[in-house]
């Protein structure tokens, strides 16, 4: 049995309701027949898993062998292919406009993001080595920072910006890779609470702007999606500290201000119809809902206080599934013309 | 009352537009012909794109066992009949959802059915506790023999489910149980434990042969696309269990578990397993490529990956960084020869991309195995914002 079914059912089918001349069907039945196997994809994996081998295995040899081959030569090879990929890179570069730049070159793309990854692994080995940057380890991480960021606008290199914003969340002390906010973060400190609240308020404004005002407006996800889960997991931890040290002022103001930031977030994700932001932010914002719901529950008395909870809360939830089922409408907007059919619409 | 919750055409006609748009891809089809048939077969459910389907599912859960801790808030008195309530609700809503919104495996109706079969099957094991095996909570186990019946009346209750609202998850949860009920059957009886792992096996070639009967008694009708994701489901299952069951190394492992032993110990009829640890992958790739059986060749390559692992791990035949750098080599060297060996097409294989969209992408998958450098999450891939979709779902792209 083939893995793809045979289509003769669905030819069948298309003939019988005279949507498809039987010599088409015939010739889409012989090409479906006679179709290779594609092992592109396949292949294209193993291609990888080899070369990762390849590189993991000559690495460790390189390591182990170290004293043989003398540290000048491998800085001096990890520079000369870096200096080689931001050449091939800037000689393919396209003229800068603020829109979309239209692709030159996939190879560059690809040779240019290398580049940025040989810069930092220098960086690394002449600070292990020689200690170039001595204590000033401000000036070693956020030299990369100083670099990528120009660099992402003049190649107009989404990962670009993204290495470009990790460096400068961890010259703040931050982690913002999307997976590891919770956890790479110590958010119970006030401090580092603080510089993520506004390092992240920063990068959403920052991507809020260039989405307004359409200085590289395709920049914005990278911004908003580094920014919004940073700056509102922060203040989520915040608002739950609030709640346990009992100090409603600060707890108010953290839920205007992610109610805030939520809005914006649904500002952007009308805007260019992303589904993923609207997540985000309807998300985020019944977080601070529930704190509020939790504050409005506390004021009952105190024998229907646990009734009230267990009818609210599914009643929140409720909203929020009604929300997510009307959003097709939420977010082309009433007068948009809407998808092949709604789900209520009557069976022809 | 139809057998099927929902309307099969649905399946139908979502896989026949799939087939019509790669036909235009392939310009076997001109626009206007697929504009005519999207038109003769329209989507008349409600499906959106993935990311609302996770949001929908996520705050469905939540509602749903909110507002079923209220009703045992209410009647803690009653622990049965609470439960009963709550499966009830469950389901009765699931069916409402599905004839008057349309509800087509769209995150709510998926939480619904998974806490409604949830309910049922605690309500099963909470009743046999309470009524027929008390006082043996202190020894409880898993591979206890009491659990054989209970754990017969989930099976049942779970493939009634599977047939009903074919859903892939509550399949592979079938499966799960029905392989448990073999386990325990086999460590009642003295020779079982020896031959547990051909009894596994056994059990995996059963599913397999259920899967080419199922597969069989639906080709032909729209059946076959509602029942698709649940026999993918089956097959790949049935396969990998099948590989599993005579791994070397998950036979060793098992065995020094269930005698508690801290340290494995050979098993008898090893070289039995030698064979098959050996032997199976390159079945799979073997008959995978003949057939032009994408999972069946995805599960050979993972599963030659698990057998290599097994040799090393009780074999260390080179130092790791040598191993590393002999077998990069190689597979640079195999994996560029054939993708330049076989394009544009030889014995019915090709290295050239087909335009079928991948569920399953082996290649982002050893990429994010293997980068663990500097986090750069945006790089492409990864943008939900295209806003093409239009909602609708079932196109795609979005």
């Amino acid at each position: 049995m083939p893995s793809p079914p045979p289509s003769t059912r669905y030819l069948a089918d298309l003939q019988s309701r005279g949507l498809l001349p039987p010599d088409q069907a015939t010739r889409i039945a012989a090409s479906e027949r006679t179709q290779p196997f594609s092992l592109h994809y396949e292949l294209r994996a193993l291609l990888y898993l080899g070369t990762t081998l390849l590189a993991g295995g000559l690495g460790v040899l390189v390591y182990q062998h170290i004293n043989t081959i003398g540290h000048g030569v491998i800085i001096a090879v990890i520079a000369t292919l870096m200096a080689a990929c931001f050449t091939y890179a800037a000689r393919h570069r396209a003229p800068f406009i603020w829109g979309v730049a239209p692709k030159t070159s996939v190879g560059a793309d690809y040779l240019l993001l290398l580049g940025c990854l040989l810069l930092v692994v220098l960086e690394g080995y002449v600070q292990y080595q020689y200690q170039f940057f001595g204590n000033r380890y401000g000036l070693a991480t956020a030299l990369p920072a100083l670099v990528f960021v120009p660099l992402a606008y003049w190649f107009d290199h989404r990962g670009v910006l993204a290495m470009g914003l990790t460096a400068l969340a961890s010259w703040v002390g931050l982690t913002v890779a999307p997976l590891a906010v919770f956890t790479e973060n110590a958010f119970w400190s006030d401090h580092i609470r603080g510089a993520a609240i506004g390092l992240g308020g920063l990068l959403m404004l920052t991507g809020f702007y260039s989405e307004y005002r359409e200085r590289k407006a395709h920049f914005a996800f990278t911004y908003l999606l580094l920014g919004s889960n940073l700056a509102l997991a922060a203040l989520a931890t915040s608002l739950v500290r609030a709640a346990f040290h009992e100090q409603p002022l600060v707890g108010l103001g953290t839920v205007a201000l992610m109610m805030g930031l939520c809005a914006g977030l649904y500002w952007y994700a009308r805007r260019t119809q992303s589904y993923w932001f609207l997540v985000l932010a309807a998300g985020y914002a019944y977080f601070a809902a529930c704190y509020l719901l939790v504050q409005l529950v506390l004021l009952f008395p105190d024998d229907i206080i646990v009734l009230m909870a267990f009818l609210l809360f599914p009643l929140s939830a409720l909203l929020v599934v009604l929300f997510f089922l009307n959003v097709k409408k939420i977010l082309h907007g009433p007068a948009a013309p809407v998808a092949p059919l709604p789900p209520t619409a009557p069976q022809p | 009352m139809n057998r099927q919750a929902y309307n099969p055409n649905w399946a139908f006609h979502t896989a026949l537009r799939a087939r019509a748009a790669r036909w235009q891809r392939q310009q076997l089809l001109d626009a206007a012909q697929l504009k005519a048939i999207e038109a003769a077969y329209p989507l008349e459910y409600y499906r959106p794109a993935w990311p609302l389907r996770v949001g929908l599912f996520l705050f469905a859960i939540l509602g749903i066992s909110m507002a079923s801790g209220f009703i045992f808030l209410i009647g803690h008195e009653l622990p049965i009949a609470s439960g009963i309530i709550s499966c009830a609700a469950c389901f009765a809503m699931l069916e409402l959802l599905i004839k008057d919104r349309r509800f087509y495996h769209c995150g709510a109706d998926n939480a619904l059915l998974y806490v409604g079969l949830a309910a049922a099957g605690s309500l099963i094991l909470y009743i046999f506790g309470t009524y027929f095996w008390s006082g043996y909570y202190a020894s409880f186990r898993v591979t206890d023999g009491h659990l054989l019946v209970p754990l017969t009346l989930i099976l049942a209750l779970l493939a009634a489910a599977v047939l009903r609202y074919a859903d892939a998850l509550v399949t592979a949860t079938a499966f799960a149980a029905l392989l448990l009920l073999v386990s325990i059957t086999a460590l009642q009886i003295p020779w079982g434990q020896a031959l547990l792992p051909f009894l596994i096996m056994v059990t995996a070639a059963g599913g397999l042969f259920l899967y080419r009967r199922l597969a069989r008694r639906v080709a032909g009708t729209p059946l076959a696309d509602y029942y698709a994701s649940c026999l993918l489901m089956l097959k790949v299952l049935a396969l990998a269990v099948f590989y599993l069951g005579g791994n070397y190394l998950v036979v060793r492992e098992g065995n020094a578990e269930l005698h508690s032993l801290s340290v494995s110990e050979q098993v008898p009829f090893a070289p039995l397993f030698y064979l098959f640890t050996a032997g199976i992958p390159f079945l799979y790739i073997t008959l995978g490529l003949r057939r032009a059986d994408r999972p069946l060749l995805l599960l050979g390559l993972l599963t030659l990956a698990f057998s290599i692992f097994t040799l090393r791990h009780y074999r260390s035949l080179l130092p790791p960084e040598i191993a590393a750098v002999a077998a990069g080599a190689l597979l640079t060297v195999l994996a560029g020869a054939l993708l330049r060996a076989l394009r544009p097409t030889r014995f019915g294989l090709t290295s050239l991309p087909d335009d079928e969209p991948r569920h399953f992408n082996l290649e982002n998958l050893i990429q994010a195995q293997t980068a663990h450098a500097p986090d750069a999450p945006a790089t492409g891939g990864f943008e939900f914002g295209g806003g093409q979709s239009g909602g609708g779902g079932a196109t795609g792209q979005f």
